[in-house]
């Protein structure tokens, strides 16, 4: 394909990024891009920091106090680590999906309604047309389409985890964070859910904290393995799973680690 | 003896003596509610609820003692309920990190175990004797600082309850924090804090002390304010101990309504509960 000649344009660049939990340092000067309409994935073993960065693009971090950044995370040349940048705004422009489903206790239609309603979209009709088509992404409305007003916590785990997707995408984000977001569930709703992860990447850019090597192996354009908050390699994902650079992630692609 | 047997033996005293103390217990209970449903039941009449009291050998009621007590319980909880449940979401939430909470919780938390005729003398000297007399707004006062720390404790702790996951998923969507709480947290916690206000509410349904300082109690239809407010626990308290049958009647009468009311309360409460998790 030509297209994949050139390489695609970087939407966030990670420029020397070390995070501390108070005094913890989780992520120790990680630098990679995270290219425009390609999928990332973040591999490595449990407690390496793949969530700390995940967490970093949308400044989740700035819920919980003692948390620090140093470096930058560049978008559109902008350092979105900065005091005064507007989070709201930064987090309506990257979706985040948690590791277990999160319905919040209303309708399914109001779930999904409820971050477009956030960016004060009040009109019924534009509000159905955006559940729906949420809803469509997420492979979810055919199964939910006759229960748009039950409520959200009776849907099964792997609906739920496809509506917290659809409520991410509804506001229409540039980036989606996923962070192990099938790792709760079921082979099937795993396959959906990866399918629809693939098909997103037509319009947005996604990022992938995974501990599945054959997930990432599937399903991404790049991958970055982590290891005791410091990237190991970064590179496409076909060179990283046959032709490691680095000799710890050959070992860990491998299995022979982690 | 061997360790096993040991065991089993301590097993089994521990049973006995816990099941004995529940049982004396809920026996105890149960002579008192037993007691409470037959004298009451043999005394009950509509007049309770249709008549104003009259003198001792006359037909009279309780009906403006029902009223006065529902309106100083309804402005207690129209005080009571918001400020608790704003401190409480004080507590769970904005002040969730700083050091001052801890004190407020465990200040708010020992006002809970102050008794009632304490709150009350308190409430006589700031809300009675400089505004000249017995009055209902100091009456309301008492029970509102009675049900504030209730409802604060378990406002505070459903809120806690509620899953980071839940509210970090409200902020990722670009939610604010004022938002968050009140779509996603006051939403995920609502049977809980409910719960709280229904509990607190039985509470001071069947209080006396507070009221006997502060509104104390009228014999007459008067629900003003200014005034001694007519009240249910006080009558049944001045009833009981008086000398005349009919009086001694009407005081069953109503400790028998008061009874299944605080339990309709403590019922709904729980009903509250289950309806929500269910779904
Ligand atoms: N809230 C927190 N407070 C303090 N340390 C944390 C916190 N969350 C994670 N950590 C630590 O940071 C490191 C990275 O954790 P995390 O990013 O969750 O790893 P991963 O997602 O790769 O399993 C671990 O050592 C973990 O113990
Ligand atoms: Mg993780």
């Amino acid at each position: 394909m030509a297209e994949q000649k050139s390489p695609p344009e970087d939407i966030l660049n990670v420029n020397n990024l070390s995070f501390y939990y108070g005094k913890n340092l989780a992520l120790n000067q990680v630098t990679l891009p995270i290219r425009k309409n390609r999928i990332t994935s973040l591999i490595g073993p449990s407690g390496c920091g793949k969530t700390t960065l995940l967490r970093c693009f949308n400044r989740m971090h700035d819920l919980y106090p003692n948390n620090r950044y140093e470096g930058e995370i560049l978008m559109n040349s902008h350092n979105i680590l900065e005091k005064n940048v507007d989070i709201i705004a930064l987090r309506s422009s990257l979706g985040m999906v948690f590791q277990k489903p999160t319905p919040f206790p209303m309708s399914v239609f109001d779930n999904i309604a409820y971050g477009l309603k956030l960016k004060n979209i009040r009109n019924q009709n534009t509000l159905k047309e955006k559940v729906e088509k949420a809803l469509r992404q997420a492979a979810l409305w055919d199964e939910v389409k006759d229960r748009l007003k039950e409520n959200a916590t009776g849907l099964s785990g792997g609906q739920q985890q496809r509506l917290s997707i659809a409520r991410t995408l509804a506001v229409e984000p540039m980036v989606m964070l996923f962070d192990e977001c099938t790792s709760a569930l079921d082979p099937i709703s795993t396959q959906k859910i990866e399918d629809l992860i693939v098909d997103l990447k037509e319009e947005m850019t996604i990022v992938a904290v995974t501990h599945n090597m054959q997930q990432a192996a599937r399903i991404s354009d790049y991958t970055a393995l982590m290891y005791i908050g410091k990237l190991v390699e970064y590179d496409e994902t076909d060179n990283i799973f046959t032709r490691p650079k680095n000799k710890m992630t050959e070992e860990y692609v491998s299995g022979r680690f982690g | 003896m061997s360790y096993l047997k040991r065991r089993k033996i301590i097993n089994i005293l521990a049973l006995t003596i816990s099941t004995l103390c529940a049982a004396l217990g809920l026996i105890l209970l149960f002579i008192i509610l037993f007691d409470v449903l037959k004298e009451g039941m043999e005394s009950l009449s509509f007049s309770i609820f249709t008549k104003d009291p009259a003198p001792p050998g006359r037909e009279g009621g309780l009906r403006c003692a029902f009223l006065g007590q529902g309106l100083i319980t309804l402005i207690a909880a129209l005080v009571g309920v918001p400020i608790g449940v704003l401190g409480g979401t004080f507590l769970a939430e904005y002040g969730k990190d700083m050091k001052l909470t801890k004190f407020l919780g465990r200040l708010s938390d020992m006002a809970m175990s102050v008794p009632s005729i304490v709150i009350g003398a308190f409430v006589y000297a700031v809300l009675v004797l400089p505004l000249g007399g017995f009055n209902g707004w100091a009456g309301a006062a008492a029970l509102a600082i009675i049900i504030l720390p209730i409802i604060v404790r378990t406002t505070a702790d459903m809120m806690s309850l509620v899953p980071a996951a839940l509210r970090e998923a409200a902020f990722a969507l670009g939610a604010s924090y004022h938002k968050v709480i009140v779509s996603v947290v006051w939403r995920s916690a609502m049977s809980g804090i409910l719960t709280g206000i229904l509990l607190a509410l039985a509470r001071v349904a069947g209080e006396t002390a507070p009221l006997l300082f502060t509104s104390f109690n009228s014999n007459h239809f008067q629900l003003n304010l200014n005034q001694a407010v007519p009240s249910l626990t006080v009558s049944i308290y001045q009833y009981a101990a008086s000398p005349y049958e009919s009086w001694v009647k009407l005081a069953w009468a109503a400790a028998f309504v008061i009874t299944v009311l605080v339990l309709f309360l403590n019922i709904l409460g729980r009903v509250v509960v289950r309806l929500r998790t269910k779904n």
